[in-house]
């Protein structure tokens, strides 16, 4: 009864991840061992080796697993699982993309996308994008799960003395080949699909000063937005707007910068996830829909808040 | 060459969905019913092959009641050029699916199989994963831009973070994401002529497949209720809720 | 950003079951029509009014259509685009003719649809919506080769179509028209000057085909020498292509309230020395081929009031649910609770949902008689069907969208405040259906036609024939529901379902409702018919116009309203369908009984008493 966690990696360095995927494997209660394959992945195998919690490492190397493609990843997975009872990858596109073809290949239904683990075969997902949750119980021999990382406080990712044990890589089977990766360079994500969006407001006072946010959506990889008000007042082009005559968003994240939170803004933004309010007002109705409020100077909070991150 | 393009029908996305009291599920009865928006675009993808003079056939399939009928309609009405529904009455989860569409697959001989990246309702983003293991063949899941040349096709996928172009050998199975292309709207002269073309039928048992779910659904209920909000008192404290309590960074 | 989501529920309940569209698959033209073929024609419908439409509707509003100094006229930012979609997705060609490639669908069917694009963009609409009716006098009036010329092109959408009716001096009267057609070997050569046309130049199609109303040297002055002429922006040759820029030009847009993505022009014909036209049918005809195609068009114009209403109403609902604004009043409750807790904005938005539901129910009973005029292969049936029509036409426009206007300007009370800001959207409502009750025949014209042509004329036997015949349903149906309370309260005492013994029990006070408001329009009509006779007191008679016509509404929209809720008292007891929808079919229909078809007494006593008030106030006492 063990279980095997399918590290993200970078060959270099284990992807946050895979902590995640570490901890929720751990909830399982069964020894956890962790498959590093990659090509030169030493350092990440080592990397995974400290993890605290992990029983043993089985690293694979060999150039057809440099870029961890599905094709190649699954029939090497599908050789180890004679050994587990349970193969566990995290719920990022890297898994999402592997472990439905592991899955397949072993003949198992899979449960994709954990929240939270009920018990040793009953699971918790989201469906209807969230809207919903489903208590899921596996009737399979095997389990083959994915789970969100957001969910699962990473494990400590050092302290931990496993043994690293090089396993063979099987032979290549060149159905698709890797061409290219083009990770998206400083360019911000677009306002509509964004996973955080930082909209300013008339609080900003002037244009120049939203490359305060700038620098802050930076460290958050997040889309930049404006009140109406702002864009009235000529500080960001139109397209910025978030509102009820502008764009209509839900992120993940949303922080309104010193906006007041007029109606027509809120009809803008108020789906969104987790709503953060900055302002110095402390009766600003923007208060009403945030999840997290912070009555203060966003010329101070905001360098703050970025210098924290 | 021919291509396979599977559809599902789901809650329509502008619907917002109530969770049945007794916990079985969510309520369907008298709910709008759509093609999957990323099935969408995959039957865009493949009709654009098609006008291209890269693709000779396209071929809708679904599986479900005779419910699923309208979509097939739908497709027929953007541009397939034939529709085969999958009969089933039972739950349908994505490893039975996937062993279906094998089946089918054998049976039609396409060169490409398009699917959605994932079905709005389960969010499951399993079946063209599975298919392309069952088969045996390449995959290439959250297509951003597909490009067929000679037997080969270059595809270009949404990663975190950014894109990844792979390449492969045809047959490939390709699973659409959002941007790979916006789909059209159905014309109102082919939805009349489609209403005149044939639905072909099919049964799970036709394909040798026993359809049987083998994942339990326990409980479907309400995602927890949106606490009231708080107000913190430092950029510290701010940052520490973030992380731990909302887990949003 | 106003989100409309097509009300597809109430209306495959009304198309299917409650005007029945099996009627129309009985004649031979449309019997390969099916309920699931209406259904997904809805359905496309339905995407591209919410997909494409509805996202261009604010934006129409806030930049409007440009006219720039060399007489070209830019829509706003996207409108071309979603002419081209629209085109290509063949929604310009649902009820055209099939002999020009057109889909000719019935009206019933192409009704609901189009109150979807008047729903999510009205002004948009209008192009297609003129190019329509240009078809359709080509069509009925014009040449074989002026068809084959012209249609082809129009019906895909290639070509947009636009009429030219309207003079400065010449509105409601058109007697009084100016506009020379002078013949000039195979055409005629066009001098004078159209106001209000409607999308009389824009950027979506490569040619405008104007049809203008013009005299010719010759003819009799008043409404008898009146000809119809096509002339078209651009000269068409022989092989097709198109030719010289003919001598019609955009001079103006009009400044408007809202439709404000509509350009509305001012067409000057034949300043540089006559615009070519071709005569459409005989001279002198031009206004009775406009007569034929009036109703239609006059039907559109109420369906408009249909979509900006339901619209409206989506607007207020939404905004109603999510404004947090005090406690509900007569709870103990210290909670702050959605508007929607009020009473007040709940009368509002029931008054709003019940008016909506009653105009739409009537004018979708209307498009069947129209299709059933039309097309009904018995004459002596398609003659019956017409005298309904006559009757319907007038209500069906001038109720809906004086409707129209009152419920948005409803609407943007549910908003307080937000609702007279613009950007709240709420006001484009508003200001978009003002213009419904004026244009196609405002609402005094409509009210003379329904009161002196429909009624005084044929000394009531239409309307009475029309009344006699609700009654007879009504009583059918109450009948029906006594039998039916009396199985309904035995089953309901045994299921301890108090619930639905009070549905039955509305659904009598809604079906006696309805028999008292057909009482009360018969005697407002026993007392215009009576009255009649005694021709000086004819004044009086039109002084009460509008109430009479507000009462037919009322009592139109109150039977179909007490018929919807008698389905769904089927649909209820046999547990059957969406519980949801048909007891809220009961509890609207209640509230229309009880808020609205109470007001009858009142126009009844308007029009018999109140006449005379108004014509003892002569025009120098003003």
């Amino acid at each position: 009864m063990t279980t095997l966690v399918i590290a993200e990696h970078s060959n270099l360095t284990l992807r946050a991840s895979t902590l995640n995927t570490i901890a929720a494997a751990l909830q399982l209660g069964e020894p956890v061992s962790v498959l590093v394959a990659g090509y030169g992945a030493g350092t990440a195998a080592q990397e995974a080796s400290q993890v605290v919690g992990v029983h043993q490492v089985l690293h694979a190397d060999a150039p057809h697993y440099a870029e961890q493609l599905a094709e190649e990843m699954a029939v090497l997975i599908q050789k180890l699982a004679t050994d587990f009872t349970t193969l566990i990858a995290p719920a990022t596109v890297f898994g999402r993309n592997l472990l439905p073809r592991v899955a397949a290949l072993l003949d198992i239904a899979p449960i994709t996308d954990i929240l939270a683990i009920e018990s040793n075969d009953t699971f918790v997902r989201p469906i209807y994008a969230g809207n919903a949750l489903a208590k899921v119980q596996t009737l399979e021999t095997k389990k083959v799960l994915s789970v969100r990382p957001t969910s699962f406080e990473a494990t400590a990712a050092q302290g931990g003395n496993a043994s690293v044990v090089k396993i063979e890589a099987c032979a290549a089977v060149r159905l698709s080949q890797f061409k290219s990766r083009d990770l998206a360079s400083s360019d911000r994500p677009e306002l509509a699909g964004a996973r955080v969006v930082i909209s300013g407001g008339r609080g900003l006072q002037s244009g120049e000063n939203f490359q305060m946010l700038e620098a802050l959506a930076d460290k958050l990889g997040a889309a930049i937005g404006a009140s109406r008000a702002a864009v009235d007042a000529g500080y960001v082009p139109n397209d910025y707007q978030v509102g009820q005559t502008g764009k209509i968003v839900a992120p993940e994240l949303y922080i309104a910068v010193g906006i007041s939170g007029a109606v027509q803004h809120l009809a803008g933004m108020k789906d969104s996830k987790v709503i953060v309010a900055i302002n110095k007002d402390p009766d600003a109705p923007i208060f009403q829909v945030a999840d997290y409020g912070l009555v203060a100077d966003l010329f101070q909070a905001i360098p703050e808040l970025t210098a924290a991150l | 060459m021919k291509v396979v393009v599977a559809l599902k029908r789901v809650i329509d996305y502008n619907v917002k969905i109530r969770v049945k009291s007794d916990g079985t599920g969510v309520e369907t009865a008298n709910v709008k019913m759509s093609m999957n928006p990323f099935d969408e675009i995959a039957l865009e993808e493949a009709v654009r092959l098609k006008e291209a003079g890269i693709v000779s056939e396209v071929i809708a399939v679904t599986l479900g009641t005779q419910a699923c009928q309208d979509v097939l309609r739908t497709a027929l009405a953007v541009g397939a050029d034939r529709v085969v529904l999958i009969e089933t009455d039972v739950e349908l989860q994505p490893l039975a699916v996937a062993t279906c569409l094998k089946a089918f697959v054998q049976k039609e001989q396409p060169r490409l199989v398009l699917l959605g990246k994932q079905a709005i309702d389960d969010d499951a983003n399993q079946t063209g994963q599975m298919l392309a293991a069952l088969l045996g063949w390449a995959q290439a899941t959250n297509a951003f831009k597909l490009e067929i040349a000679g037997d080969h096709a270059t595809v270009t996928r949404e990663i975190d973070g950014g894109l990844e172009t792979l390449e492969a050998s045809l047959p490939v199975i390709v699973t659409a994401d959002l941007r790979l292309n916006t789909p059209r709207y159905a014309t109102l002269p082919n939805i009349m002529k489609a209403k005149k073309k044939t639905i072909e039928s099919l049964s799970p048992a036709d394909l040798g497949v026993d359809p049987s779910p083998r994942l339990k659904t326990l409980l479907v209920s309400d995602p927890p209720v949106r606490k009231p909000g708080i107000v913190v008192n430092s950029v510290t404290e701010l940052v520490e809720k973030l992380r731990n309590e909302a887990r949003v960074i | 950003m106003s989100a409309y989501r097509a009300p597809l529920k109430e209306m495959r309940f009304l198309v299917h079951e409650l005007v029945g569209l099996k009627r129309l698959a009985e004649l031979p033209q449309w019997a390969e029509i099916t309920p699931d073929l209406l259904d997904q024609i809805l359905d496309e419908a339905a995407r591209f009014a919410e997909g494409v439409l509805s996202p261009l509707n604010a934006i129409g509003d806030r930049i409007g259509s440009i006219r720039s100094d060399d007489g070209s006229v830019t829509t706003p930012p996207g409108f071309k685009e979603a002419y081209q979609q629209f085109v290509e997705a063949g929604w310009n060609s649902i009820a055209t003719p099939q002999e020009f490639d057109g889909q000719g669908l019935p009206r019933a069917m192409g009704t609901p649809v189009s109150e979807m694009w008047h729903g999510s963009n009205v002004a948009f609409t209008l192009c297609p919506l003129l190019t329509q009716g240009a078809i359709e006098a080509i069509h009925i009036a014009g040449s074989e080769a002026l068809k084959q010329q012209y249609l082809p092109r129009m019906v895909s959408g290639e070509w947009a179509g636009t009429m030219n009716l309207t003079e400065p001096q010449a509105g409601s009267d058109l007697a009084a028209l100016r506009t020379k057609a002078i013949p000039n070997g195979d055409h005629y050569l066009l001098h004078g000057q159209k106001i209000y046309i409607t999308y009389g130049e824009q950027d979506f199609t490569s040619n405008i085909i104007h049809l203008v109303l013009a005299r010719t040297p010759d003819a009799p002055a008043g409404i008898k020498g009146i000809s119809l002429f096509l002339v078209p922006k651009f000269l068409v040759n022989e092989d097709g292509s198109l030719g010289a820029r003919n001598d019609v030009h955009c001079v103006s847009l009009e400044n408007k309230l809202g439709i404000h993505a509509s350009p509305t022009c001012v067409m000057a014909y034949g300043d540089q020395g006559g615009a070519m036209g071709y005569l459409v049918g005989e001279e002198n005809r031009g206004l009775e081929y406009m007569f034929i195609m009036m109703n239609a068009a006059r039907f559109s114009v109420g369906m408009e009031g249909v979509g900006l209403a339901e619209a409206a109403y989506q607007h207020a609902l939404k905004y109603a649910r999510e404004r947090v604004q005090g406690t509900p009043m007569g709870t103990d409750s210290h909670q702050r609770s959605s508007i929607l807790g009020h009473p007040d904005v709940r009368r509002m938005l029931l008054t709003m949902r019940a008016h909506v539901e009653a105009g739409r129910a009537m004018a979708y009973q209307g498009s069947l008689y129209l299709d059933l005029a039309a097309h009904h292969p018995d004459a002596s049936v398609r003659a019956d069907y017409q005298t309904r029509v006559d009757v319907f036409i007038p209500v069906i426009k001038a109720w809906n969208t004086e409707m129209a206007v009152n419920m948005a300007s409803l609407g943007i009370q549910v908003h307080g405040g937000m609702g007279y800001i613009e950007e709240t959207g709420a006001a484009q409502f508003l200001r978009d259906a003002r213009i419904t009750s004026i244009y196609e025949g405002t609402t005094g014209i409509q009210c003379n036609d329904l009161i002196g042509r429909k009624v005084m004329r044929d000394q009531g036997r239409a309307m009475f024939a029309l009344l006699a015949e609700l009654e007879q349903e009504l009583s059918a149906h109450l009948s029906a529901a006594h039998a039916f309370e009396v199985s309904q309260i035995e089953a309901s005492l045994k299921a301890c379902d108090a619930s639905s013994l009070k549905f039955f029990s509305d659904l009598k006070v809604i079906l006696n409702a309805a028999m008292v408001a057909v009482h009360t329009l018969k005697r407002a009509t026993e007392w215009v018919v009576a009255t009649s006779v005694d021709r000086s007191r004819h004044p009086e008679i039109f002084a009460g116009a509008w109430p009479y016509l507000k009462l037919t509404g009322n009592v139109l929209g109150g039977v179909m309203m007490a018929k919807a809720a008698q389905h769904s008292a089927q649909h209820l007891s046999a547990k059957e369908g969406d519980i949801d929808f048909f007891e809220a079919k009961i509890r609207t229909a209640h509230f229309f009984a009880l808020h609205v078809l109470s007001e009858n007494e009142g126009l009844l006593a308007t029009l018999t008493q109140g006449g005379q008030s108004i014509i003892d106030f002569p025009p120098n006492a003003f």
